[in-house]
């Protein structure tokens, strides 16, 4: 599936990088293509197009700051604080995509 | 710009002494003020502080990413650590943790915006485990610099 996201912490230093690279390896492993734009104190890197979110099957938002969804509308969106990415990728990929094929 | 402009081997010690967290931030921090980077290492643990109350800083792996956002800052760097031994720390796995980077940024917001950036795009390599498994067998600094700049 096409997985595209945002991660953005609190300092917007090191977390939201690091986990942006988490979601991206662990995405790509199982096989998916993915995109992840970061928010950080430098501001949006690798910022996600229209189409690329008009293609995508799901969207996650990892942050402990207040994101901006309202390009998200529509779709599926998975909102989850940065901590539960940085613990476990594979399986925050493995739930989307048990609760995608449901 | 490359990573390479940001390392330093004189701020990378694969030898850390300490067994507490203030004492390894200390001793990172003590680097980083031989070198040039902090002005007052009091002020810059200090500033650490600041951003460990607001969460944790343990990334799992092993690994702990402290980030001093200070006024000491004189220049933007990362002080990378290693110990033999595993430190307590607050961590998303509940693991102590041995490699540290320690990132010091400017509380300018406007300052050395591309060095901030070179930071976020080593931000992102300590993410892939591959390469944390290839820093926990570096032997020398330079060799710390090589893999995080291949």
């Amino acid at each position: 599936m096409k997985i595209v996201g945002v991660t953005a912490c609190t300092a917007g230093i090191a977390h939201t990088y690091i986990v942006a690279q988490k979601i991206k390896d662990a995405a790509e492993a199982a096989g998916h293509a993915c995109k992840i734009e970061t928010q950080g104190t430098i501001g949006a890197d690798n910022v996600l197009t229209g189409e690329e979110i008009a293609a995508a099957d799901v969207v996650i938002i990892a942050h402990d700051i207040a994101v901006d969804t309202a390009r998200f509308t529509g779709k599926k969106v998975v909102d989850i604080p940065i901590s539960v990415a940085m613990k476990n990728p594979k399986s925050l990929i493995a739930t989307i995509e048990k609760k995608l094929t449901q | 710009m490359d990573l390479s402009e940001i390392l330093s081997e004189d701020i990378i010690d694969l030898d850390l002494k300490g067994t507490t967290k203030d004492e390894i931030l200390r001793e990172l921090s003590g680097h980083l003020f031989e070198a040039g980077y902090i002005s007052d290492i009091e002020q810059f643990v200090r500033d650490i502080y600041v951003r460990e109350a607001a969460g944790i800083t343990g990334a799992g792996n092993h690994i702990a990413i402290p980030h001093g956002k200070s006024a000491v800052v004189k220049k933007i760097t990362i002080a990378i650590g290693r110990s033999e031994h595993l430190v307590a720390w607050e961590s998303y796995d509940d693991e102590p943790v041995n490699l540290f980077f320690l990132f010091c940024v400017s509380d300018d917001e406007g300052f050395a915006q591309n060095h901030m950036r070179l930071l976020a795009e080593l931000a992102g390599k300590i993410g892939k485990d591959s390469l944390v498994a290839a820093l926990q067998g570096a032997r020398t600094p330079s060799e710390v610099i090589s893999i995080l700049t291949a």
